[in-house]
This record gives structure tokens, C-alpha cells and sequence, in this order.
């Protein structure tokens, strides 16, 4: 059963078409990527998936059904527009929060004063809200996020305003929760965060699905023009085939030119007699993917 | 419904826990006590205990015996009426200042009824009033018991109108007053409310809380335990006003025995709350909906002002209300679902009001909240999502 199926959604406001025809499939147990530029249309989609916008066409199934009252106890969100109840204690605030997602209240407040010791907040729990610093009030968030050990985790930016150390820290905790089954969907604009993290990704631009796949296929269909050769000694000044060599360090960047295979110079360097180290195709850093397929079209603004 | 108990008791705690609702919840009670207290203070400070004294000239009041006192309470008290034999005695006792005034009985009393008065200063009407008791219980002394007491207490005149069982009492006017002091109480407590919802759902947009609360339950849920959480806040301090109201209630009837038949019955509480209940439910649905259009706090109490204010209006045109009860602008008041709560109760207290007013004025309030809840559930959804973005009236009215 697949955790999450969008099946060509649309949503129109006013003049914008802010989702067009988006489909894709979150599996269950994996971190998937939702990716795209401001304004791409990313939590346009996560709210229609959450049922807080209703899609003008297409549907949307979540944990194998439509989405009910029930299941939103089993699913934990993180939003774009973080909020919390300013005006009182955090303890409070988040003993509140973890209620209304179901918790009884000696389990509500068991597992707040857990996760509060985990994140580092506890000695703050009797601070209002709006006493803590912004990067303590973002763990508070992805607190409220997992505290009632959802199945199903939606988060969107989860890096934005954390330190380095605390990034570290939600990266682990999203691989550990992912490592107990979790499904987690990640969305994001910061493109070496999802590199790191993901496995599958969509990457959305102007409302519209522009790659869908596992992360590694993706890299590897925007590869093939360069490739990286470490040979024992120094290379000719021409290549056939090659347009370009630069050199990085131990290492060469030859530019292919169109029409011409990685295998095509492989077996040229190997027929002209060049000892190599390492051959191999650079695969496009998801960044350069993501700049490339967005600005390809002319669309990125 | 488990969340809604949850939202409920949150929404109700958080305000009810603070120091600044407690204060509030005290601070009416406290201020009318003290208020109460000075001005009785006063009354029995200036009030003149000294005795009065008279001089008989004209032979009819020899044996005089003193009035019966007049029962129990603070002000029961007669004032204390004193002989003499002649007018210099009675100077003199003026001049020491062991009586505050003297009466001198003409000869011609009985033909004329004249009597003067010596005095250094104005005297209270009470005395006179006790005076002339005296002098007529005094004639009358011989006379039968009953017809005595008849002649001194004068008539009970009871007002009953053609086709009901209303009536009103000459001598109580204060059942008029408890309208007064209710519809008061009442305003206090829909502001307090209003306030409360409407800081409780601009909250929900200022600190951009809405998204995970409506990934956690219904917004229906959610809307109702808001709603009736801070209505709870509001019909708390109603209860404990109310209450303080009655203890002050019975100490008020000790004081002033006379209180205690206002003519006051079920039927007018039973139309207070008929009354009350929709405007109540109208003003919180109101206050929400504006909670939900506006873009921050400063801004929907602006607004909220343009609601509480017409409930206000009958007291200003109260002089019109009470000369003229079946007017065309109290009955005009009466079925404007905004003056209606003030207008109705002080009409009932006032004239006979015809069935089908009632049934019309509390049927167009009802339809009133309604409606409002109807628009606020509307303006909630449509605006809960929208951050610095005004919801304009047109919007929430267009059919999608």
C-alpha cells in the first residue's frame, strides 16, 4: 500500500494556476523529496494532500483511503508557516497541541517531557513561547511534529532557521524515524539537504511535475556530457570527441561534445595507451539539476 | 468530541486561570459595594437623630401616644417626637440643641390645620411626613383599628391590565430597575465574550497556528470549543455577578423591606433568557467572523465596537421606551435583533406585550444567530489560511 497517491490534482486561485495536474507516489518506510522553487506550488500540494484545500480536479489518497478525522492522529505536520501559541508556557503549549492529536493526558505529557529532554528544551518549559529563541521554537514545532509518534510525517523546511548542530540532529532523527518505518515527505527548496536525505524525489516548477523518480536515476539521465578521468600521468592536450579539459586538482574534467558516449572516449584513452586511475561519469549535483530544469524553460523567477 | 472537550477546557482555563480575568470578575462587585457602602455611609452620616418637639395650643393632643415603630431595617427608624409645655421651653431646647426643630399646634387646628414650624435649619421631608402621622394617628386614636389603619396607609393601588395576568404594583417601581440592572450585567458579560472570542480567533491567525490545528481535528470541532469555551468565560462572570447580585439582593431587602415584592416573576426571566441566549450566540458568531477577516487584534476590535454598540442604544432613548412603551420606536427596538435584548425585558416591565411581538422579536433573533454563525463558519473557513489578507464582505457572500 502506498502511503500517498496524487492522481492529477489542479487547484486554480482566482487567475494563478497554482497545481496542474500534479501525480506522484510516496512509498511507505521512505523519505521523499518535494522539491521546487518559491512559489512552485509545494505547499499548495501538501495542503490539498491534507485535505485543508479541497483540489479543483484529480484526487488524492492517504494511508490507503481519503483523508478523515481518524487519520489525522496518525500523521504529523510540520508547516511552512510555523506556529505557535505565543502567550503561554511551552509546556503548556505543547502538552495542548500533542492533545489535540489524540493523546490521552499522562501520555500527552510523558512523551512532551521526552522529546523536550531530547531537543534540549526542557529547561525551558516553563518559559512562554514567545520567550524562546527562534531556533528553539523550530524544535518545538517539529516536537508537536512527532510527539504523537505519527506513521506518516509531512515536513516542510525543516532546516530553515537551525544551526548547523541542530540540523545534524533533525537529519538523524528523520533517518532514525525513517529506519522505524516511518513515511516521510520532505519538502524543501534547499537541494544538498534533500540530496542527503531522500530517495525518491518530484521536483515541481510553475505547478507542474518536472522530474519524478528515484534520486539516483534522476542524476544519472541529466549525466553524460563529462566525465572525470584521474590518469596515472598527464593527459594529450586533444582528445577526439572532447571539446573542453579542465583540470581539477589530480583530476580532469573533459567535456563531451554532443552525440559522443562516455564509452566512445573510454575506449580512445584506452586504445591511445593512457594508464588510467578512475574513470568516471560526473553525476550532475541535484542543484545544477534543479537550476538547469528550471531555468531551462525560461520559468525561473 | 473528545477535542472539543479539549479545546474547550483549554480555551476556558487560559482565561479563567488569569490574573487579569480575576481582577475583572472582582473588580464590578467590589466597586458597587463600595459605591453602595459611601453613599449609605452618607445617608447615615448627615442624617439628623436629634428629636423634634411640639407645643400644643390648641388642647387635642394632651395624651398624645408616640407612633408604633415602623417595622424592621436600617432606615425603620421614626424620629423621636417630644412635648412642651410652651414655646420658650421649646426655644430654649432648640437653642441647646437637643431637638433639631418644633412644631407649634395652632389653636385652630382642627378648623384649619395650621401648624408652624421653628427651626434653625431645613428639616428632612421624613420628619414632617412622621409628624403628620403622628398628629393623624392621634385624632384618629378612638376610631376602629382597621379603619385607623386604613385612613393612615392609604389605598394599595395594584395595576392589571385587560387580558393577562400582569400586573404592577404602585409602590414598586424597582422591578423596572432589575430590567435596567439585568440588560447592564448583560452587556458587560457579551463584551467580555465577544472580546475573548475575538481575541481567540485573531490569535489562531496571528500566530499562524491554523494549519496544525486543522491537520488535528475538525474545524467544526474546533470552532465550537472556541466558542463555547469563551462563552463559558463570559457566562462565568454573568454567574458570580449574578450571584454577588443576589447576596446584595438580600442584604437590600433587610434594609429596605418594601423591595421585596418587585412584581418580578418567572415569566420575565423566562423572556430575559429567550432574549439573551440568541443575542448572545449572534454577538460571539459576529465577533468570530470579524476575528477571522481581519488581519490582526487592533483592527477587529475596531470593528467588533460596531457590534456591542447597538446593544446599547434603548438606554439612550430610555426616556422615550418608558413614556411612550408601545411606541412605534419600542416596537421598532424590538424586533431589530441588536435592540431587542435591551428593549424587550424593560417593555415587559412596562406595559402588556402583545404574544405575537414577543413570538416575532425572539423568532427574528434566532434567525439572527443563525445566520451569523452561518457567515462566521464561512468567514472562518475561507479566511483562517489568509496571513495579512483582509476577507472582504463580498467574498464571504459569494456562492462558490
Amino acid at each position: 500500500m502506498t502511503s500517498i497517491q496524487v492522481n492529477q490534482i489542479s487547484k486554480r486561485f482566482g487567475s494563478q494556476q497554482a497545481v496542474d495536474q500534479v501525480s506522484f507516489e510516496v512509498e511507505p518506510g521512505e523519505i521523499f523529496g518535494l522539491l521546487g522553487p518559491n512559489g512552485a506550488g509545494k505547499t499548495t500540494t501538501i495542503r490539498i494532500i491534507l485535505d485543508i484545500f479541497k483540489p479543483d480536479s484529480g484526487e488524492v489518497v492517504v494511508l490507503g483511503g481519503k483523508m478523515s478525522e481518524e487519520k489525522k492522529n496518525r500523521i504529523g505536520y510540520l508547516p511552512e508557516e510555523r506556529g505557535l501559541y505565543q502567550d503561554i508556557t511551552l509546556e503548556t503549549c505543547l502538552n495542548y497541541l500533542a492533545r489535540l492529536k489524540g493523546l490521552k493526558p499522562a501520555e500527552a505529557a510523558a512523551r512532551v517531557e521526552q522529546m523536550m529532554k531530547r531537543f534540549d528544551l526542557y529547561d525551558h518549559r516553563k518559559k512562554k513561547v514567545k520567550e524562546l529563541s527562534k531556533g528553539m521554537q523550530q524544535k518545538a514545532q517539529l516536537i508537536i511534529t512527532l510527539v504523537h509518534d505519527p506513521q506518516l510525517i509531512i515536513i516542510d523546511e525543516p532546516f530553515s532557521a537551525l544551526d548547523p548542530v541542530n540540523t545534524q540532529m533533525v537529519k538523524d532523527l528523520l533517518r532514525e524515524e525513517r529506519d522505524k518505518g516511518k513515511t516521510i515527505v520532505m519538502c524543501s527548496h534547499q537541494m544538498h539537504q534533500v540530496e542527503e536525505l531522500c530517495d525518491r524525489l518530484v521536483l515541481i516548477n510553475r505547478g507542474k511535475v518536472m522530474l519524478y523518480g528515484k534520486l539516483n536515476d534522476i542524476r544519472r539521465q541529466y549525466s553524460g556530457q563529462e566525465v572525470i578521468v584521474h590518469p596515472l600521468n598527464d593527459l594529450p592536450a586533444q582528445i577526439p570527441g572532447v571539446n573542453r579539459i579542465e583540470r581539477e586538482n589530480s583530476a580532469y574534467i573533459l567535456h563531451l561534445a554532443d552525440q559522443i558516449t562516455p564509452q566512445t572516449i573510454l575506449k580512445n584513452l584506452v586504445d591511445q595507451g593512457i594508464a588510467l586511475e578512475r574513470f568516471e561519469i560526473a553525476l550532475p549535483t541535484l542543484d545544477e539539476i534543479f537550476i538547469q530544469v528550471v531555468t531551462a524553460r525560461g520559468e525561473f523567477s | 468530541m473528545n477535542k472539543f472537550w479539549v479545546v474547550f477546557k483549554h480555551e476556558y482555563l487560559r482565561h479563567v486561570k488569569r490574573k487579569r480575568f480575576i481582577f475583572g470578575l472582582l473588580s464590578i462587585p467590589l466597586f458597587m459595594a463600595v459605591i453602595m457602602g459611601v453613599s449609605i455611609l452618607a445617608a447615615v452620616l448627615s442624617e439628623d437623630t436629634r428629636p423634634v418637639g411640639y407645643v400644643d395650643q390648641s388642647g387635642l393632643f394632651k395624651d398624645a401616644q408616640p407612633l408604633p415603630s415602623k417595622g424592621s431595617g436600617f432606615f425603620a427608624e421614626r424620629v423621636k417626637i417630644l412635648t412642651f409645655n410652651d414655646e420658650t421651653e421649646a426655644g430654649k431646647a432648640l437653642e441647646d440643641g437637643k431637638i433639631q426643630a418644633y412644631y407649634i399646634i395652632q389653636a385652630d387646628y382642627l378648623a384649619t390645620g395650621n401648624v408652624r414650624m421653628i427651626a434653625k435649619e431645613a428639616v428632612d421631608s421624613e420628619v414632617h411626613r412622621d409628624f403628620s402621622e403622628f398628629l393623624l394617628a392621634n385624632l384618629l386614636k378612638s376610631e376602629n383599628p382597621t379603619i385607623r389603619t386604613r385612613i393612615l396607609e392609604g389605598p394599595e393601588l395594584t395595576l392589571r391590565t385587560f387580558d393577562s395576568d400582569q400586573k404592577f404594583n404602585s409602590r414598586n417601581p424597582f422591578g423596572f430597575l432589575i430590567a435596567i440592572f439585568s440588560g447592564v450585567i448583560f452587556l458587560l458579560a457579551v463584551n467580555t465574550s465577544g472580546g475573548y472570542l475575538l481575541q481567540a480567533v485573531v490569535e489562531e491567525k496571528e500566530n499562524r497556528t491554523m494549519e496544525i490545528v486543522v491537520t488535528s481535528l475538525s474545524t467544526d470541532q474546533f470552532m465550537a470549543g472556541k466558542i463555547f469555551g469563551n462563552l463559558s468565560v463570559g457566562l462565568t462572570q454573568l454567574l458570580f455577578w449574578l450571584v454577588m447580585a443576589g447576596v446584595a439582593a438580600l442584604v437590600a431587602f433587610r434594609a429596605f423591606p418594601d423591595l421585596s415584592e418587585t412584581g418580578i416573576g418567572f415569566s420575565f426571566f423566562g423572556l430575559m433568557t429567550l432574549t439573551f441566549l440568541p443575542a448572545f450566540i449572534m454577538i460571539a458568531a459576529l465577533m468570530t467572523m470579524v476575528g477571522a477577516t481581519a488581519t490582526e487584534a487592533r483592527e477587529a476590535q475596531q470593528i467588533a465596537g460596531l457590534f456591542s454598540l447597538p446593544i446599547a442604544i434603548p438606554f439612550w432613548f430610555i426616556a422615550a421606551i418608558m413614556e411612550n412603551p408601545n411606541g412605534p420606536l419600542a416596537i421598532g427596538f424590538s424586533f431589530f435583533p441588536f435592540t431587542a435584548p435591551m428593549t424587550l425585558p424593560l417593555r415587559s416591565m412596562l406595559t402588556n406585550l402583545p404574544v405575537w411581538q414577543i413570538g416575532l422579536s425572539v423568532g427574528l433573533l434566532f434567525a439572527a444567530a443563525a445566520a451569523s454563525i452561518w457567515l462566521a463558519s464561512r468567514a472562518f473557513r475561507l479566511g483562517m489560511l489568509r496571513y495579512g489578507k483582509k476577507l472582504t464582505l463580498a467574498e464571504i457572500l459569494r456562492p462558490r
